[in-house]
């Protein structure tokens, strides 16, 4: 690939804390893929009986769409936002 | 007491009578367990599918929870389109699977497949076991889960050695219930108030939240023009005088054109689906919105809300009742001109006069309607004739239209029908099916064999996809691809197979003993309908187009398609 165009797509940070049942992961990245979003950046930290869970994500509907699929997970115990920004993303 | 007894404890424990399943491998120590066991009764049905539909129609006519078993493997991707069913239309369903046994799960034994993670996407919530001791409690919040705030399906699978192992039994305690107040109304009513043009729309979340009656309530006492979604149909009543019926893509021009021109939408139980508001920048574009669900996730999700109330509908409704029974709202002009349009824009379909004539759907529907008795469950299959019962069916109460509504599944009629009737012994429950639909599970006429079922079957058959071939009509140039059933079995000598009578009819002057003969039978019956392959469901709205632009018939089927049927 030799073109490469920037685009300004918004990323936001969601921080997300979830029981450790089998299959919590899986299922929330499914939500974030059915729901529209790409995963950025996903760091997992697990802490006794929980797992806290940092994401980037990129995707150009509304967040809070998201957020509120998220919460319907019963894995899922909390769901808090970061700063919006308009990351430059680099394409191919 | 092992994994197995336990499941059939927690049954009984939650007045769970009636399961639908399929024995197999890896569930086999559940189906030893329902040997000594008098009080689940089981129903055997003749595919995994099968079950899982049964499952849902049982619990969509009950209010009830829907459960069925199956093993691992192909029972359980059998399941699958039945548990998306489930999902789609948010209905209470327990699903408990057969696994390989916990030191084979990875290692692609007999039978093995990973059926939590095939299956995310389309359960509430799903558990694997991996330690026989949290079965109790597993099984406790399972069967709340699926019935709590907007139900859905919730899947177990369980691995056969813990089905064998010992289990220690505890009751568990019912979770506490969610306390709400809502201080939103006194809003929702000064909005309702100072509207001119206001419009009550509300969906199948209506009856999953058991509000049925608050709502009939509701409707009545607030004189509000009422749509209803496909899901909806029946919440306000069929002698509602406001009742301007289904809206959408197969809706009346009435209740379309009451959605373009009011001034606020009272959304209750509805998620604004796209069959329901077609493109969406079109839907509604002067209406301010309340929108009143159970779920949080539906609001803002497709239109922002200008109000937006989350809880439990029967208390949000009798505190809207009673706010408005003091001080109704004062919208004569905007009733009579909603009445105005229901009289010149409401599903109609003249009642042929010719005996001789063939049959057409909306005809044969209305004339349904008329005979059958009040309390009638009916449950669609998809296509062209579900369409028909949506639009020319009265229907009294939601929990008598049974539809696959968020799914659209072939092959859901004859197996919802049976979940139907073991909900109820005693009440009529027809299938009303298409050719195509009928074959997807006519393997169940065992079912209703066995059991000795007394449900009647309608078979409404065009010879062909009959839905696919309209839009192939309208919208592809009418270049016909893949849809013809000319070679349709004979479906009078296919029933008589699996030994219920049945009826064949063709002619208009049929209709009414064919109905009756079957109605009055004492046992399951058929009743094989020919009609006109080349009618069309009207008026039609074009996916992706905006319901203002419903397009209207624009050809009566002509003699010349009696050929068809002979
Ligand atoms: C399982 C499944 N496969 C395919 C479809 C697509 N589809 C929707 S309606 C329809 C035709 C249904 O034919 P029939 O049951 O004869 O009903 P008709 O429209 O002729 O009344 C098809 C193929 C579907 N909804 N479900
Ligand atoms: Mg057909």
């Amino acid at each position: 690939m030799t073109s490469q165009t920037y685009i300004s797509m918004p990323s936001y940070t969601l921080n997300c804390r979830m029981s450790r049942e089998a299959a919590a992961l899986e299922r929330l990245c499914q939500v974030i893929r059915v729901r529209g979003f790409r995963i950025a950046r996903m760091a997992v930290e697990s802490a006794g009986d929980h797992i806290d869970i940092a994401l980037t994500l990129e995707g150009t509907r509304p967040i809070s769409m998201l957020q509120s699929q998220l919460e319907k997970l019963h894995t899922v115990a909390e769901v808090t936002p970061g700063q919006a920004s308009g990351v430059q993303v680099q394409t191919a | 007491m092992n994994g197995a007894q336990h499941i059939l404890q927690a049954f009984h424990r939650h007045n769970i009578s009636t399961v639908f399943g399929y024995p197999g491998g890896c569930i086999m120590p559940l189906y030893d367990a329902l040997v000594d066991d008098v009080g689940v009764e089981h129903v055997l049905c003749r595919h995994e599918q099968g079950c899982a539909l049964a499952a849902d129609g049982y619990a969509r006519a009950s209010g009830k929870l829907g459960v069925c078993i199956a093993t691992s493997g192909p029972g359980a991707t059998n399941l699958i389109t039945g548990v998306a069913n489930a999902h789609r239309d948010s209905i209470p369903m327990l699903v408990i699977t057969g696994q390989v046994p916990s030191g084979l799960i990875g290692t692609d034994a007999f039978q093995e497949t990973d059926v939590l993670g095939m299956t995310l996407g389309i359960v509430k919530h799903s558990y694997l076991i991996d330690d026989a001791n949290t079965l109790p409690a597993i099984m406790a919040e399972a069967m709340a889960l699926a019935r709590s705030g907007r139900p859905g399906p919730v899947w177990i699978d369980i691995p056969k050695d813990l089905l064998l192992a010992e289990v220690a039994d505890a009751p568990f305690p019912a979770p506490e219930p969610e306390e709400n107040s809502h201080p939103e109304l006194t809003q929702a009513l000064a909005m309702l108030r100072a509207a001119r043009k206001p419009l009550l729309y509300s969906g199948g979340g209506v009856s999953l939240a058991n509000a049925e009656d608050q709502f009939r309530v509701f409707a009545e006492s607030s004189t509000l023009p009422a749509v209803v979604t496909l899901k909806g149909i029946g919440n306000p009543g069929k002698h509602n005088p406001w009742n301007l019926g289904m809206l959408g893509m197969h809706g009346s021009r009435a209740a379309n054109r009451a959605v373009d021109e009011c001034d606020l939408l009272l959304v209750i139980g509805a998620r604004l689906d796209d069959r329901a508001t077609g493109r969406l920048d079109g839907f509604a574009p002067n209406a301010r919105m309340i929108h009143i669900d159970a779920d949080a996730a539906e609001i803002n999700k497709l239109r922002p809300a200008d109000l937006a109330i989350r809880g439990d509908l029967n208390d949000i409704l009798t505190a809207l009742t009673d706010a408005l029974v003091h001080r109704p709202l004062a919208i004569s002009e905007w009733q009579t001109q909603c009445r105005n349009w229901h009289t010149m824009g409401g599903f109609q379909a003249a009642d042929n006069e010719e005996p001789l004539a063939p049959i057409t759907g909306p005809a044969f529907i209305r004339q349904l309607s008329r005979i059958a008795p009040d309390d009638t469950v009916i449950a669609c299959d998809v296509g062209q004739h579900q369409m028909w019962v949506a639009q020319h069916y009265q229907f009294d109460h939601p929990r008598h239209h049974l539809t696959s509504g968020g799914l659209g599944t072939m092959g859901f009629g004859l197996p919802a029908a049976i979940g139907a009737q073991f909900a109820d012994r005693q009440s009529t429950v027809i299938n009303v099916t298409g050719d195509g639909s009928f074959m997807m599970n006519a393997q169940e006429l065992a079912t209703i064999r066995r059991y000795n079922l007394p449900l009647k079957l309608i078979v409404m058959d065009n010879q062909c996809l009959g839905m696919v071939r309209q839009q192939q009509e309208l919208f592809y140039n009418n270049r016909e691809s893949q849809i013809s059933l000319d070679d349709n079995p004979d479906f009078v000598a296919m029933a008589r197979a699996f030994d219920i009578p049945a009826l064949y009819i063709e002619r208009t002057d049929q209709i009414r003993r064919g109905i009756e003969t079957i109605l009055a039978f004492n046992g399951p019956m058929l009743l094989h309908v020919a009609i006109s392959r080349e009618e069309n469901v009207w008026p039609i709205v074009k996916p992706g187009a905006s319901n203002r632009d419903m397009i209207d018939e624009t050809r009566r089927t002509s003699p010349a398609s009696k050929e068809h049927i002979a």
